[in-house]
């Protein structure tokens, strides 16, 4: 496993095995959850393939993968709808402990 | 010319736009700030070692101001990123909020 996709697994494990938690509710709007995933990394995705092509980043070849998508490692493109879910859960789980404490 | 910079810029300007046209307005909300600031820290975390040891920016193309290893335009692509992704995810929500 590149150590890129360690940060991602890293990253994402906690909130996915928490997004199941039933109180929480999380998967009660799937489209929603689909629509901001999607459109986030759609939308940043483009804009990182403008800025690799640009020469504003690119990505240590001891971090990645080989594998390209257009000009992007895959780690990079699933650095979109990873980070996403993990702030969608993070603002719900704090949405969910503030009724709690309330 | 400082491309990186003036993109994130940009982007922040559509999130704030998106946030008020779409009428969610999460950034009028004080949870939202609260919310920031943990994102904050765990963005210090992953991106810190993302921009220390995978990702490589070229230097003609942003300020070279950085926090720890994290370029400040990273910060203006992270916000809007996050607050585009809320804005959608509240607008889609909207329905079942009604009916609680």
């Amino acid at each position: 496993m590149s150590r890129y996709l360690l940060v991602l697994v890293f990253s994402i494990s906690v909130p996915l095995v928490l997004s199941f938690y039933p109180k929480l509710n999380f998967y009660r709007r799937p489209k929603a959850l689909f629509l901001s995933l999607g459109a986030v990394t759609l939308i940043y995705g483009l804009w990182d393939v403008l800025a690799v092509f640009r020469g504003h980043w690119w990505f240590s070849d001891s971090g990645v993968w080989r594998l390209r998508i257009i000009n992007l490692p895959l780690e990079e493109i699933l650095f979109f709808p990873v980070i996403t879910f993990c702030c969608i859960f993070t603002w719900e789980a704090l949405k969910y402990l503030k009724h709690r404490i309330k | 010319m400082k491309e990186y910079t003036i993109l994130a810029a940009i982007s922040v300007l559509i999130a704030v736009g998106l946030d008020i046209v779409s009428g969610i307005r999460l950034l009028r909300r004080k949870d939202y700030y609260f919310f920031l600031v943990i994102i904050f820290g765990f963005k210090l975390l992953v991106n810190g070692y993302l921009t220390s040891k995978i990702v490589i920016y070229n230097p003609r193309f942003f300020l070279g101001l950085r926090l720890f290893t994290i370029p400040l335009e990273d910060f203006l692509f992270g916000f809007s990123m996050i607050t585009i992704a809320l804005v959608i995810w509240e607008y889609f929500n909207r329905p079942s909020m009604r009916k609680a």
